[in-house]
């Protein structure tokens, strides 16, 4: 039956009717509109269409179209991650997979859940913590972001420093091939099946490798107890040196975490405030859970270590209400950043944490080099940084700063041995900084996988890996239509 | 009658950066936009995400695309109107924003601008027309309106209608509406109306002013008593000022600022000498506190509504902040409670509720999950947008525990959605406003009283 | 003949490189005519340009623990052992992260890192011959593999040698890091068939504090209260490192008990340790008998014994005349206790001995089957039809050639194998490197 639609366009009319419906598909500028970005705004493109498919065969009978007719092509989850991963630079055909948000199953016994890609991270925690369990990667997003996105983003957390990133909570996927083809890799959750681990390849590869549409989990008992400290330091490096000692010590925090004076600035005035004092330079947020009888022997041992490091105040949370307000005062802090500047670029570096007094104070010089400020909120135990670049895009120039700022910590990091990204991806943001990690040779290295997945590079193209020898000329670009989104950013296939 | 007013600009006001496509005054503020950073936090608080997926249908998606008009990317068309006014106003996401983005405000303001632009057709913009411009801003009118339906439902007419199956010909969810219309009583205004200060019993703690709200007085009359008998019973005088009006939600939600302006002042004006104003309606207190953002351009006024807002005050969190004397009497039941949008996200008020409702001995209370996402009555969006009130209507019932007797609110709209929802679905639930709980335990122990002297004598 | 010739034409081509003719022989296969005992990367590096320019092949192995796993032929071109490529490059002690030479064996790095009371939370079988890079390419793994993860969770940073010479870092020195694919996680499991470990950088755990060891025996047709047993402690707060399921025939030579085992494991601090061997005994079902590990020689020689019941490559047999081949089979949780129940079963109807473990909360089991060829060859079709069913997979760790040539080293091959085929010839296009030793032939 033809769908009244209010386009001539073929490849949308055909597209509705694999969705079966024009309430599946959006196409008009209007509705487009609201998807030309995701977290990272910096830079916009418009989507061809958006469609909004219920099951893997719509899935992939959207891509088998797609990839005929020569139509770039990409999935997307909640569109909430931080390094544009699902923007549309090549004008795709956005494939969102919210309405795939069902839990599949669950199996306690043998600790797994089967999900669909929609599915919203917090949801899974508490579809299953009355019966004692939960879904370990909780990124500060988790009350929306989706787990398919989660796991092409290999999306981390406050809580990866004892428990891991999302790949080591993924035991098995559904996935659909950038050609159309449906595969499942450990559908039953069964670790180490033979062959490459190609599910440890796709958790983490941006998108560009395949869609995932249906994915096996592990799921964790809850811990018996939990204590968080909250500690406030009158300087940073007492701060940075109070995380080594912790980890020093042997102890294994389920969560360390960091916030400057800034940052603390930006959570007080923002809708979760904890009552921080305003004039501490830093604070640590710590948390111990596992067996009772075992925590307060390391919480003492957390409060020793601070004291040491001259700690000026030092606190137990007393009940969960206390512990929950610290927590939505840290989880919240990226967007709490709205409520002192009109803008934010969040970086994402990770460093050795024996380096953290110093590249600290290289960001800071930084922050005086370009005249922004950056806030500081991380997870400090992994040494996983998150300087978050002020500005005010509206400010003419001050778009350009803030990206020069980014790149000139992400470089902090890289020199002392790090990474550019802990767990927010590369996308489009760092693409030209992955030279600071890798030479041309490992690039190549990692485009010759893409090419045995996505030979055509219809799926996600142009994201992750910088374009040999084109990559100044791109990144150039991109910072000249940072401010312009209209014009048409880059040619690539 | 509403462009007389002399704030309002006959011709499109063309702001200094000629780009934007708003061409009224009272535009979207970038203010309010500048601090959305995308993050994406509000997308699972809001229940139309919920039920579409579909970001122009977000609160951060909205935001974005308000924001495209004013830097000229879009224009104010049908295309734009659509997400613009399928929003619930139910802040949920305000609740949600890590950066207290008012997305709420902005869509008001996105309204007043489609309004100006797009003035309503059709079916919608008669019934829009019919209640908000020709009847809840005039009591005198209202009264009569309840009038009419009080004749409607005494006479006979409405068995005739529900007989001869006249019913089947009007719209299903107007059906599902008068399928559950409560039983309409004498207006408070009406029935206190010789009287300056109804007196407290006890000791007297102060006096407050009472707002009865438009439909709220002709439609739930007997919610305006238990509220009276309530403040009353704890030493609270009432008055009643009366040249007070409807409060403007309804019009401003719809995006008529220039009425809701109007109302806003003529309130200022009424409760000019009140110390504090008492609302038992979520949704009018809400608009109430929300007055000085109708009057950002108008420094004057702003001034004088920021006073005002300053002492309006939710009759629950009153109550509760002041002191009440606990009821005695037993009112054996298992209740849910809901938490209607403006008062959970609009006011912050989520807790007092509750701790009157369970100081109310035999009231067991089960929780609801999700129990402060809307019910999608949303002032009268469940008469303008029926399709995705319903939807929303379906979530907010799947919610509702099987087995309890009553669900407890503070909003006569979401008290109305509520009983469409019992009503729908074929479940049992009484529909009760938390005060009017409070008030019959009152009344229980007044009758105990009246018997244990009797039985003294 | 022809071999004398090579060698000398390796040796002149790389006159400062360690080699010599192969000598001793065993029944395992994955032999070179010529072996190699580089001792710096680019020794490495050029030996495999050589081989990828000569059409040569090369068989990768540390000590050579691992030549019976996987490979259908007798011998390669080259045997590249990287025995003599060890030692530790970098610690950060305060980071809790090294960096090692691939041929370091387990033990010494273990060893070395326990002077800074700190470990590889990993625990392959034979630790004192098992390379690091060994343990990394056959993605080795041990009973505490609940408690830490395997090597997927461990390692953050690969140097690995393309056959054309290429020198590829994967990951980095940070324990979090997603720049770019995770590479490192294709390398790890591949065999030795995608390029040569140089360096592995591995996150590190602290030493625990306290370590403790409940045994739990059970008599014998009691399945059902094993299984009842194992959910209630998955179920409970409890937090085991290991919760290991061993047959009769293994706990018996473990600890003299010939019955079904529980080995619970627990390793945190003090009191925590403590607690949870009180709950333990506070729930031990009626008519088992429960021991307790305590004191670190008895938890060293359970561990020790455990870890090197399975047959190795350096260590041959070829006195004896019985085979021995080592399973590994991935199953659902709980299907451990059948794997581990019809390998004793096949024990009993087959005149051989099984001695098993799996793992009850992740899934992996160790089958170690020693008696004649055609009862070892029997028992192994037994029990892939059996783990078949139970929708999990068997891969054949160790097994002398012939029998590998006989049957299928790693199973059915998956729809996807073109995929894996596609990467295997990105970057092995000549397919040098252990060739044939991989899932569908790669």
């Amino acid at each position: 039956m033809p769908l009244k639609l209010k386009t001539k366009d073929k490849h949308i009319k055909k597209l509705a009717e694999i969705v079966n419906g024009p309430k599946s598909i959006l196409y008009l500028k209007e509705d487009l509109l609201a998807y030309d970005c995701d977290g990272f705004t910096i830079h916009r493109h418009m989507p061809k269409a958006v469609v909004f498919p219920k099951n893997t065969e719509e899935v992939a009978a959207i891509v088998k179209y797609c990839a005929s007719h020569n139509l770039p092509f990409l999935a997307r989850g909640a569109g909430t991650g931080l390094s544009g991963g699902a923007i549309p630079i090549n004008e795709e055909v956005i494939i969102s997979l919210v309405r795939m948000k069902r839990l599949v199953h669950v199996d306690l016994e043998n600790r797994r859940a089967v999900v669909e890609p929609g599915f919203v991270n917090l949801k899974l925690t508490n579809s299953i913590s009355e019966k004692g369990y939960y879904y370990a990667p909780d990124p500060s997003s988790q009350y929306c972001c989706t787990i398919g996105g989660n796991v092409a983003e290999n999306a981390g957390g406050a809580h990866c420093l004892k428990y891991g990133v999302t790949t080591n909570h993924i035991l098995g996927l559904e996935v659909v091939l950038p050609n159309g083809e449906i595969i499942e890799i450990s559908s039953d959750g069964i670790p180490d099946a033979p062959g490459y681990d190609l599910l440890g390849l796709l958790t983490g590869s941006e998108g560009t490798l395949g869609i995932v549409t249906k994915i096996t989990v592990r799921i964790l008992k809850n811990p018996e107890a939990k204590q968080t400290v909250l500690a406030y330091f009158d300087k940073v490096s007492d701060g940075s040196y109070a995380v080594s000692d912790i980890i020093s010590a042997g102890i294994v925090p389920a969560a360390l975490e960091m916030m400057d004076k800034i940052a603390i600035e930006g959570v007080e005035a923002a809708s979760f405030p904890v009552g921080h004092p305003k004039d501490i330079a830093a604070l640590l947020l710590i948390e111990v859970d596992g067996i009772e009888a075992g925590i307060d022997e390391q919480i003492k041992e957390i409060l020793e270590v601070c004291k040491k490091r001259n700690v000026r105040e030092v606190k137990v949370a007393q009940n969960e209400q206390e512990r929950a307000r610290w927590w939505a005062n840290r989880k919240t802090g990226f967007g709490a950043m709205g409520a002192i500047s009109p803008d934010y670029l969040v970086q994402d570096g990770v460093i050795p944490r024996s380096k953290l007094p110093e590249v600290l104070e290289r960001i800071n010089q930084v922050s005086e080099e370009v005249g922004l400020r950056i806030a500081n909120i991380f997870h400090a135990g992994d040494g996983n940084l998150h300087p978050l670049v002020l500005f005010d895009s509206r400010k003419p120039g001050e778009t350009e700063k803030a990206l020069k700022a980014g790149t000139a910590c992400l470089k902090a990091c890289a020199d002392v041995g790090g990474s550019i990204t802990g767990e927010h991806g590369v996308g489009i943001e760092k693409m030209e900084e992955m030279r600071f990690v890798f030479n041309e040779e490992e690039i190549q290295a990692q485009t010759a996988i893409r090419e045995v997945f996505n030979p055509k590079n219809l799926l996600n193209a142009g994201k992750i890996f910088p374009s040999p020898g084109r990559c100044v000329e791109i990144k150039k670009e991109m910072k000249a239509t940072s401010v312009k989104s209209e014009e048409k950013l880059l040619e690539f296939s | 009658m509403v462009l007389k007013e002399n704030d309002v600009k006959n011709e499109p006001a063309c702001t200094t950066t000629s780009l934007s496509n708003y061409l009224w005054s009272d535009a979207p503020d970038e203010n309010k936009w500048a601090d959305c950073v995308h993050c994406g936090m509000c997308l699972e608080a809001c229940p139309t995400y919920e039920l579409t997926g579909q970001e122009q249908h977000s609160p951060r998606g909205r935001v974005h695309l308000i924001q495209s008009v004013a830097e000229g990317k879009l224009e104010v068309n049908e295309q734009f109107m659509d997400p613009v006014n399928q929003c619930l106003d139910c802040r949920a996401c305000t609740t949600a924003c890590p950066a207290d983005v008012d997305v709420g405000g902005l869509i008001e303001e996105a309204r007043g601008q489609i309004r100006q632009a797009m003035p309503l057709k059709g079916w919608k913009g008669m019934v829009s027309k019919l209640f908000l411009e020709e009847l809840f801003p005039y009591p005198n009118r209202m009264n009569s309106f309840g009038g009419l339906l009080k004749f409607y439902q005494k006479s006979g007419v409405q068995n005739l209608v529900r007989k001869t199956r006249l019913i089947n010909i009007m719209p299903s969810h107007l059906v599902e509406m008068e399928a559950v219309m409560p039983e309409i009583k004498v207006p408070v205004r009406k029935l206190f109306k010789n009287e300056e200060v109804i007196k407290a019993k006890g000791t007297e703690k102060g006096t407050v002013s009472f707002l009865t709200g438009c439909i709220m007085d002709v439609m739930f009359s007997d919610i305006n008593e238990s509220t009276i008998n309530v403040l009353t019973h704890n030493g609270h005088n009432v008055s009643i000022p009366k040249k007070q009006t409807c409060c403007g939600a309804l019009h401003v939600h719809a995006g008529d600022r220039e009425t809701g302006r109007k109302l806003a002042k003529q309130n200022i004006e009424a409760f000019k000498d009140a110390d504090k104003v008492i609302v038992n309606a979520a949704g009018c207190g809400c608009m109430l506190k929300d007055y000085p953002e109708l009057f950002r351009e108008d420094a004057e006024w702003k001034e004088k509504a920021e006073v005002f807002a300053a002492k309006v005050e939710d009759v629950s969190k009153y109550v509760h902040d002041n002191g009440y004397e606990k009821p005695k009497s037993e009112i054996k039941t298992r209740l849910t409670y809901h938490d209607a949008c403006h008062l959970a996200h609009g006011q912050g008020i989520r807790e007092e509720p509750r701790k009157i409702l369970l100081d109310i001995p035999g009231v067991e209370m089960v929780h609801m999950p999700n129990s402060d996402r809307c019910c999608g009555s949303a002032g009268i969006y469940n008469i303008t947008n029926p399709e995705m009130a319903g939807a929303v209507l379906e979530r907010k019932m799947e919610n509702v525990p099987d087995d309890v007797d009553m669900i407890s609110m503070g909003n006569p709209g979401c008290m109305l959605q509520m009983a469409i929802g019992v009503e729908k679905y074929g479940r049992s639930q009484q529909v009760v406003h938390t005060i009017q709980l409070l008030d019959w335990a009152y009344k229980k122990d007044a009758e105990k009283e009246k018997s244990n002297k009797g039985g003294e004598k | 003949m022809v071999v004398k010739e090579f060698i000398s034409e390796l040796r002149t081509a790389f006159p400062d490189v360690e080699m010599e003719q192969a000598q001793t022989n065993c029944d395992l296969g994955n032999n070179g005519y010529v072996h190699v005992y580089p001792k710096s990367e680019d020794e490495i590096v050029t030996i495999l340009q050589y081989a990828n320019e000569h059409g040569k092949k090369i068989v990768v192995q540390g000590n050579g623990s691992k030549k019976g796993f996987g490979g259908e032929k007798e011998t390669a071109d080259i045997l590249l052992s990287l025995s003599k490529y060890k030692g530790i490059v970098e610690h950060g002690a305060g980071d809790m992260t090294v960096t090692v030479k691939s041929g370091t064996s387990f033990q010494e790095l273990q060893e070395f890192l326990s002077e800074y009371k700190q470990q590889v939370s990993l625990d392959p079988s034979w630790p004192k011959y098992a390379s690091i890079g060994g343990v990394i390419a056959s993605n080795d793994s041990g009973p505490k593999r609940l408690g830490y993860g395997s090597a997927r969770d461990a390692v953050i940073g690969l140097r690995i040698i393309y056959p054309d010479g290429t020198i590829i870092r994967s990951g980095g020195k940070v324990v979090k890091n997603v720049a770019g694919y995770d590479m490192n996680k294709m390398y790890i499991g591949s065999m030795g068939t995608l390029g040569v470990f140089t360096e592995v950088t591995l996150k590190l755990r602290p030493l625990p504090k306290k370590e403790s060891v409940v045994l739990i025996s059970f008599p014998e047709g009691s399945f059902e209260d094993i299984h009842a047993f194992a959910v209630k402690i998955l179920d409970s707060m409890m937090e085991p490192v290991s919760l290991e399921f061993l047959n009769p025939s293994l706990a018996q030579k473990l600890i003299g008990k010939k019955q079904f085992t529980l080995a619970i494991s627990f390793e945190d601090v003090e009191s925590s340790v403590d607690y949870q061997v009180k709950m333990i005994q506070d729930m031990k079902p009626d008519q088992t008998t429960l021991s307790i590990l305590l004191d670190n020689e008895e938890l060293q020689s359970f561990w020790n014994q455990l870890y090197s019941i399975s047959p190795n490559g350096v260590e041959g047999n070829l006195e004896t005349k019985e085979t021995e081949a080592c399973l590994k089979v991935g199953v659902k949780n709980l299907s451990v206790l059948n794997v581990i129940r019809d390998g004793q079963m096949l024990q009993d109807s087959h005149n051989l001995v099984v001695t098993a473990h799996g793992g009850l909360g992740h899934g992996i089991c160790q089958l170690n089957l020693k008696g004649a060829r055609e009862d070892v060859a029997s028992v192994i079709t037994n029990l892939c039809q059996i783990v078949g069913r139970l929708k999990g997979y068997v891969i054949i760790k160790h097994a002398p050639l012939s029998l590998r040539q006989e049957i299928n080293v790693w199973g059915d091959k998956p729809t996807y194998l073109f995929l894996m085929e596609g990467i295997k010839s990105k970057i092995d296009p000549n397919h040098v490197l252990n060739e044939k030793r991989f899932l569908g032939g790669i």
